[in-house]
């Protein structure tokens, strides 16, 4: 019925002394090879019995030049080594994962009372981008745009959100790093209102009356700077020294 | 849980994953399974990466980060299929694309070993230059990797083909300096990916610039050469 023969197989032994002869030989051949020719490549007949015979390790060159006469990842006649048993990568994997989303989580958290989360806890100043419309603040009250290199002081609240600012965009930091800038022009909000010919100018929640358009300019002012408001709303404000301070009385819009 | 399983295949068995995609065998099941690997490990790099600056921005970065690969990868893939059939190969475009998915799947993997490191930094400075050069780097590194998994596969896979097989292998590493070129380009165009501290958050930034001068100049500032602006 079956033609085929169960292939007989050696016993251990047997097969335990092949391998130790395969390993003598070997052994014997490289070094033959070495005292004789040290750059001979090792016959592909006795690659077979290197493999067989791991634990006899020859000298470190020979090794090299076996390797050389290997056949690359792709070539004829490689082989590909054994398949490396599984351990379970995936569930590493999962809870690493975890742990990452877990941390990421943490980091966002805000912690501290203004809503800073420990990502964003360290103070800023290292890390800004120096760039025109940056706002700091030192340990001051004094709020300062950073423009043409130069520190321009925000006079007031309202010239903060005439800028369109809030507080988000303000950057705490050490009174050494606004030292590095200039001091320039503070950045004030002129204020008017229709049906009176008087701009004022908004400084410490007072309006100072600027007395012509002489002074305006030389203050170094722009139509631009001027924000037109409610006449009661400007005349609910304060008065401040007027602009030169001997200018005499403001006049009320 | 089962699509992650393929990437102990990858990192541990990967002559056995290469043969197989050489010889076409599930090709489709490995793939959607790189993809989504891939996609969820870049993912939490980069909400990593964009925690730096605002949740929005970690958010940002967790979307952008995957789509940045992912578009790189069908802009450039085409060019390394077409390029492989000129000079010989009889791979399908559905091996060359899994040959790709199996790079970006290596660069993913290690991208978010480094995640814990990157944390570190992030808690522990408060240099955005240094930061950003950081990123640059291990992206270097796992970006590399990758490459190499893509050379050893494409070994593999294109075996079969013998024409042409040198010629093969210098357009497989062009086509890794093209890849390297409009994925930089491609992050680029989708940045920031980190933010800058003193900006508010945006989706996109404006066009302008690009990688390279902003890679030496932010070294320049590291150095102490020059500030960023």
């Amino acid at each position: 019925m079956s033609s085929k023969k169960p292939e007989h197989k050696p016993p251990t032994s047997d097969r335990l002394l092949d391998l130790l002869l395969d390993a003598l030989v070997e052994r014997q051949t490289q070094r033959q090879a070495a005292e004789a020719a040290p750059a001979t490549e090792t016959p592909p007949a006795e690659e077979g019995a290197a493999a067989r015979a791991p634990k006899a390790r020859p000298p470190a060159k020979t090794r090299v030049d076996q390797k050389a006469a290997e056949p690359w990842p792709g070539q004829e006649g490689w082989v590909p080594p054994p398949k490396a048993p599984p351990i379970h990568l995936e569930r590493v994997l999962v809870r690493f994962l975890i742990l990452v989303a877990v941390l990421i989580i943490a980091v966002n958290v805000p912690v501290t009372r203004y809503g800073v989360s420990l990502a964003r806890i360290m103070p800023d100043s290292a890390a800004l981008v120096i760039r025109d419309g940056l706002v700091l603040k030192g340990s001051g009250p004094e709020i300062y745009m950073l423009q043409n290199d130069k520190l321009r002081w925000i006079s007031s609240l309202d010239a903060f959100e005439h800028l369109g600012l809030k507080w988000g965009d303000v950057h705490v930091v050490e009174d050494a790093f606004l030292e590095h800038f200039e001091k320039g022009r503070p950045i004030h909000v002129l204020l008017k209102c229709h049906g009176s010919p008087h701009i004022y100018r908004l400084e410490n929640q007072q309006k100072r009356w600027i007395r012509d358009i002489d002074t305006f300019l030389a203050e170094g002012h722009v139509w631009e700077d001027v924000k037109m408001v409610d006449c009661v709303y400007l005349r609910g404000i304060p008065d401040g020294p007027p602009i030169p301070e001997d200018a005499g009385t403001p006049p009320q819009p | 849980m089962n699509d992650l399983a393929v990437i102990e295949t990858v990192l541990r068995n990967r002559y056995h994953f290469f043969i197989e995609i050489r010889d076409g065998l599930k090709l489709q099941d490995k793939m959607r399974a790189m993809l989504l690997s891939s996609t969820l490990f870049l993912a939490l790099y980069g909400a990593v990466m964009g925690s730096t600056h605002s949740l929005w921005q970690a958010l940002s970065s967790a979307v952008k980060l995957p789509v940045l690969f992912l578009a790189t990868l069908i802009v450039c893939s085409p060019t390394l299929y077409f390029f492989n059939v000129l000079f010989g190969s009889n791979q399908s475009l559905t091996q060359n694309v899994a040959l790709i998915l199996t790079a970006i799947s290596v660069t993913s993997v290690l991208l978010l070993s480094f995640a814990p490191i990157v944390l570190f930094f992030l808690l522990t400075t408060s240099g955005y230059q240094f930061f950003k050069l950081l990123n640059v780097g291990i992206f270097a590194v796992s970006g590399w990797m990758g490459v190499l998994f893509l050379s050893q596969g494409m070994q593999i896979v294109a075996a079969a083909g013998k024409e042409g097989q040198s010629a093969r292998r210098i357009v497989m590493w062009l086509w890794v300096v093209v890849y390297g070129f409009v994925g930089s380009q491609m992050a680029w165009t989708l940045r920031p990916f980190i933010g800058a501290p003193s900006m508010k958050f945006e989706l996109f930034r404006q066009l302008g610039g690009n990688f390279y001068s902003n890679l030496f100049a932010s070294i320049g500032e590291l150095l102490g050469f020059f500030v960023v602006r």
